[in-house]
Order: C-alpha cells, then structure tokens, then sequence
C-alpha cells in the first residue's frame, strides 16, 4: 500500500520508493522501518519517524512510496 | 593531491591552523562553533553560490587557527547548494575537519562521517548530544565507534561544554598529522557497513515513559493540538514584540530621548550655531538630531530588537519547521511548500535577509513568489513599528485592519502569481528538528549579527531619510514637491498635502512612509489610508538593491511599479469606501 493509506503511529516498512537522494539520506530506503507519526490535512505532508527523527514528506511523494506492514 | 597540499600550505604559512566544522543539519553544530570562536566572528558568502558560511577566530595555547562553520549537510552529492559548497570547502584543503555527529541519531551521521573519509584531511568526530541520547535510552561504545571509523571520537554535550576541550586539543594535534584519502565506498556498500557499524556499536532500550519534551515534539506536528499551539505561539510572539517594544518604548526610550538627549543637543547646538535655518535644520521641529535620534532609536529599535529575540528563539529551539508542516497543505494551494514559510517570517523582520533565505532549496517559481509576497504585502519589523506607533495608541481597530489587508492582499497575490508563473514548486521534503532549549552563547551571537546588520543597513538609510527630510521641511522646499503630487495626495486619497513627505521618504525606507504622519493630526480614517498606502509602497532601497541582485533589474522595477500601483488604487479606494460609511454613519 500507498505510505498515504498507512495508519497513524504503525509500523511500517518501505518496499520501494522514488529514485530521490534526500529521501535516501533522510533514512527513507528499502527496508527501512518507519513509523508514522502524523498526517495532514489539505493534502499536507506525513510527518514518519524513521530511527529517532522525525522526517516530513510531502503528500505527492508520499504518495509514490510503498509500504507494508510490520508486525 | 597536488593542489590540496598547496593550498594547505599557504594556509599554514599563515600561522593560522584552518579547522572546517561539519556535520548533518540540526546537530548542534552552531552551538560548537559559537563555544569555540571568540568575539569576532563572521557571516560570509562563499563565491560563486548562494549560501553563507560562518567564519570565526580560535585561539590556544601554541597558537591561533579559524573555524569555517560549514552549511550542514547530510551527504556529499553536490544534489544541493550547501553541498556544492561544502565540496569546494574540502577541496580547497583543510588542516583538520571536526565532524559533528548527532548521539541520537548515529545511522543517519555516518554517512557524511564516511564520505568525508574520502579526502586527505584528519578527521576528529564529535560524538554530540551524548546527554539526549542517554536519556532516550541510547548507549554507543565510543571506543568502537573510534576504531570502527579509525579516527579519534570525543562525546560532547556542547550546549553544556562538555568535551569541548578535549575536543579541540585533538583537533590541534591532529592538524599536524598527514592523512591519505580513502576510496569511495559504492551508496549500498556504505550503508551496509554503516548497518552493521550501528549494530556493533550502539544499544538502544525501548522507554515505556515518553518525557515532556518528546510529548511537545509530538504534539506540534499534530494537526490537532499543533495549529492551536502554533496559533498560541504566533500570537505570543506578537504580544512580546508590541507589548514589550511599547513599553520599552514609552518607559525608557522616549523619556530618555524627550526629556534627556534632545533638550541637551538643542542646547549645545544653540551655543554654537545662530538662530536661522542651519539651527532649524538640525534641532528644529523636524531637526536631524530630533527626529534622527526619535525615530529610529526610539520608534523602531525596540520592535526590530525585540523581533528578533523572538524569532532567532524560535529558529533555535526546532520549532519554525514544526510550522512549515502545519502550513504545508494550505501553502501549496497557492504554489508555495511550508517550508517557505521560514522566509516569510523572517520578512516580518526585514525583507533582504528574507528574500536571500529563499535561496536555501527551492524552486525558481517558489524563489520569485516568497520575494515578491515579502516584498509586496508583507510589513517588516521597522514599518510594523512606525504602524504601532501611529496606530496603536489612537485606533486598535485600524491597526489589525491594516494586518488583515496583508494577508488578504498575500493570499490572493500568492494565487495569483501561482497562476501566471509558469513552474512547479518543490516537494517538501525535510528533517523535522528536536525541539531544545536554545544555547545562550549561540543565541547571542546570531541576535549580535542580526542587529548589526540592522543597524548598518538600515539605520544609514534612515538617517540619510531624515536629513532629506529636515531639508525639505525646514526650507519650505516641501511645499513646492506636494504641489505637484497635491490632487492624488489630497484628492484621490483624502489626506493633507504635507503627507506628500512621507510618499517622497518611503522611497528610501518603509518605515518613513509611515513616520511623517505621526506629526500631522490625522483622523482615522486618514490614518487607515496612510498606513494601507505605505503597506504597499515601494519596498525600501535595500530591498530593490537585493531583488536586482538575486533576480534582475526589470523584475525589481517590475515589483516596485506593481506595489506602487496598488498602493494607491487600495489607499484610494479604502478612503472611497470609509467616506461613504462615515457619511452614512454621521
């Protein structure tokens, strides 16, 4: 499923993502464990907390990332 | 190589051991660098790009070395300014590289920790956070870890200064040291290792109990209760700056200037210098050395001073990206991302450090957008005190009108200009900061930069502004300019013709479209359209000087016949609209 369809505070983790740099450098890769700690009204971002930081992605990108998840 | 060394050469030629200070963003790696520099430090632009680095004096036992506080970044892939910039920073040469590394965050650091392995320079990592880390329940083996990256980690709590010491002696002798450059490591190579070095290193318990800060950290990136906290924050921000700057205003600044300093210019002056117009000019009604000391000491300093206490507070304790997110999905209908949101906070302080702060990561749509909304209807820190001064006191309810236009004017100029530039904006895409209390001594030195340049840039123009001023008031030269613009003045917008100064003045500063009308006994109404006119004004002299630089010439002529224009079509047309209402009410 679409990081957007993720339920607030699960766990989740990432199966493929948009070929982006920063993402990468954020923490955001395949296989990483991330949870997701807020979203936003309006098409705002997901705000998901991989290791002990707290990343915000923008709704679009978001949108492009594919998680599954994690028990 | 070559040229590596040559460059280090010169450097040591100077006596002076060259230290670069690096790390990923929010790692406290400013507050190190304020802790280590002395007083003299300074905000520089690197050539050829963009971003500004800070550069500062060190001084120890043996000798005397600077610290470039280099743009922090999370990588080395040239895919941003501020690592374009910390490249050629590491490719000049360097005797040492201090590298920042955030406890709380270990996997994420190591990958800058590595590619910095990559050049001919000794490196000394600074383990920092140790304290938040330790409460979080994270323990990592610093000796390990040292030999794991097979270079000298010191665990620091830098906002306490702890390890700071030892931290530079290991710099200092490390910069004697030669070091070869280490391969490239291929990306999933690298993040392999880094995997499996966390692994070794590090042990994290789980905490059951959440501390009150992790709590607060949640909160305000909530949509429910982070607007409301965010709506909290703004408007105590606001209190701080108006209430605290009035009252500085009305208890220190003013008796101090009124009933002490003018008295004794005016008194010194009339010694020296006969009655007639030299006198008036300079200590009359409109005299340089009355309100060239009035106004921008006791007007506007207490609200820029007292802005920037706020708003560098909320800069350094994590906050202001907390509101980017909240504001994101409303932004972004008008083509903006959240994170612009910084800049145009920043441009309720002043304009130019706002419209170079858009620079940071955007798009070109989104740089000329944030420039053009600060420039048009956004008032900065100076003009918000002459609002006060002139609206505050006599009508409330003029004074949030004012603010109200603004961001009316904001939102429908922001859609329109979405519409019209062609582009797409940038996705957000940002670490959201640990919310901690903000260092002293780093607080300090930015508010110490932020208010020089102030005064430098600022201040100049004014006085400059007010000695035109005086001139002009004083030798009845006023009377010959207003008669030219005497029917929009008068007519259009209903105000009296010596108002025809403060549109000649706005020219230079905002501000002074605003000041002049505090001597004229207007009524609301009169108030009301003044303060519209000038909200939309050309913005100041320094502001077309930074739009011509970032942008071009035509756009900065551009905006100020935009913002002319509209100034006087609302000011016309707030002044239509209050008439018939009065006269419908009188």
């Amino acid at each position: 499923m679409s990081l957007i369809d993720g339920q607030k505070l699960s766990a989740y983790m990432v199966e493929n993502l948009p070929n982006s740099h920063l993402l990468k450098v954020l923490g955001i890769r395949k296989g990483a464990k991330l949870v997701i700690q807020s979203k936003q009204p309006f098409k705002g971002p997901v705000v998901v907390k991989v290791g002990n930081r707290s990343v915000a992605i923008d709704y679009d990108v978001a949108k492009e990332i594919v998680i599954k998840e994690v028990a | 190589m070559g040229c590596h060394s040559v460059a280090v050469q010169e450097i040591s030629d100077a006596n002076k051991i060259k230290i670069l200070l690096m790390g990923n963003p929010n790692v406290g790696k400013s507050v190190i660098f304020s802790k280590l520099t002395g007083v003299h430090v300074d905000s520089s632009n690197y050539a050829g790009t963009t971003v500004d680095y800070t550069v500062g004096d060190v001084n120890f036992g043996s000798g005397q070395g600077v610290i470039i506080d280099v743009p922090g970044t999370y990588s080395l892939e040239a895919t941003s300014e501020a690592e374009r910039v910390a490249i050629s920073l590491l490719e000049e040469g360097a005797d040492v590289i201090i590298c920042v590394l955030d406890a709380t965050n270990l996997e994420r650091n190591l990958d800058l920790a590595f590619r910095l392995k990559e050049y001919p320079i000794p490196i000394v990592y600074s383990l920092n956070l140790v304290d938040v880390a330790e409460r979080q329940g994270i323990k990592i083996d610093v000796d390990k870890l040292a030999k794991e990256l097979g270079s000298p980690v010191i665990p620091t709590v830098a906002i306490k200064n702890v390890g700071l010491r030892k931290l530079m002696t290991t710099a200092i002798k490390l910069s004697k040291e030669r070091k070869e450059a280490e391969p490239k490591l291929e990306d999933e190579e690298r993040w392999d290792k880094i995997k499996e070095i966390v692994n070794k290193v590090q042990i994290q318990i789980e905490k059951e109990e959440l501390t009150f800060i992790e709590k607060l950290e949640n909160w305000t990136i909530q949509p429910w209760p982070g607007i409301p906290i965010a709506l909290l924050v703004l408007v105590l921000s606001l209190g701080i700056v108006v209430g605290g700057g009035k009252a500085l205003r009305a208890l220190i600044l003013l008796p101090l200037v009124r009933d002490v300093i003018q008295p004794l210019l005016a008194k010194i002056v009339s010694l020296v210098i006969p009655a007639g117009i030299v006198r008036n000019i300079l200590v009359g009604e409109f005299g340089i050395l009355v309100i060239g000391i009035e106004w921008p000491f006791a007007l506007i300093l207490p609200y820029v001073f007292l802005f920037y206490v706020v708003f560098s507070f909320l800069e350094d304790s994590g906050y202001l990206p907390r509101i980017g997110v909240l504001a994101d999905g409303v932004l972004r209908r008008i083509g903006i991302q959240g994170g612009n949101i910084i800049p145009m906070m920043l441009g309720y302080g002043c304009a130019v450090p706002a419209i170079i702060g858009t620079r940071a990561a955007n798009s070109y749509k989104e740089r000329v957008m944030v420039a053009a909304l600060v420039s048009f209807a956004i008032p900065c820190a100076s003009q918000s005190g002459a609002f006060f001064a002139l609206l505050g006191d006599k009508s409330i309810f003029s004074l949030i009108f004012v603010y109200l236009v603004s961001i009316f004017a904001m939102l429908s100029v922001g859609n329109l200009l979405n519409k019209i530039i062609p582009g797409k904006s940038q996705p957000l895409l940002l670490e959201v900061p640990n919310l901690l209390l903000p260092d002293k001594d780093a607080f300090k030195k930015k508010l110490k930069l932020r208010m020089k340049s102030f005064l430098v840039d600022a201040e100049g123009p004014m006085l400059i502004g007010i000695i035109i001023a005086a001139i002009i008031a004083e030798t009845g030269l006023l009377n010959g300019i207003s008669k030219l613009i005497t029917p929009l003045v008068e007519g259009w917008l209903g105000l009296p013709k010596e108002a025809s100064l403060a549109l000649l003045l706005g020219i230079i500063r905002r501000e002074m479209a605003v000041l002049p009308l505090l001597e004229l006994n207007l009524n609301t109404l009169q108030l009301t359209v003044g303060s519209i006119v000038a909200l939309f004004y050309l913005p100041c002299l320094s502001v077309f000087g930074v739009l011509a630089k970032e942008f071009s010439v035509k756009w900065a002529l551009f905006v100020g016949l935009i913002t002319t224009t509209s100034a006087f079509v609302f000011g016309g047309l707030v002044n239509y609209i209050g008439s018939i209402i009065m006269g419908l009410i009188g």
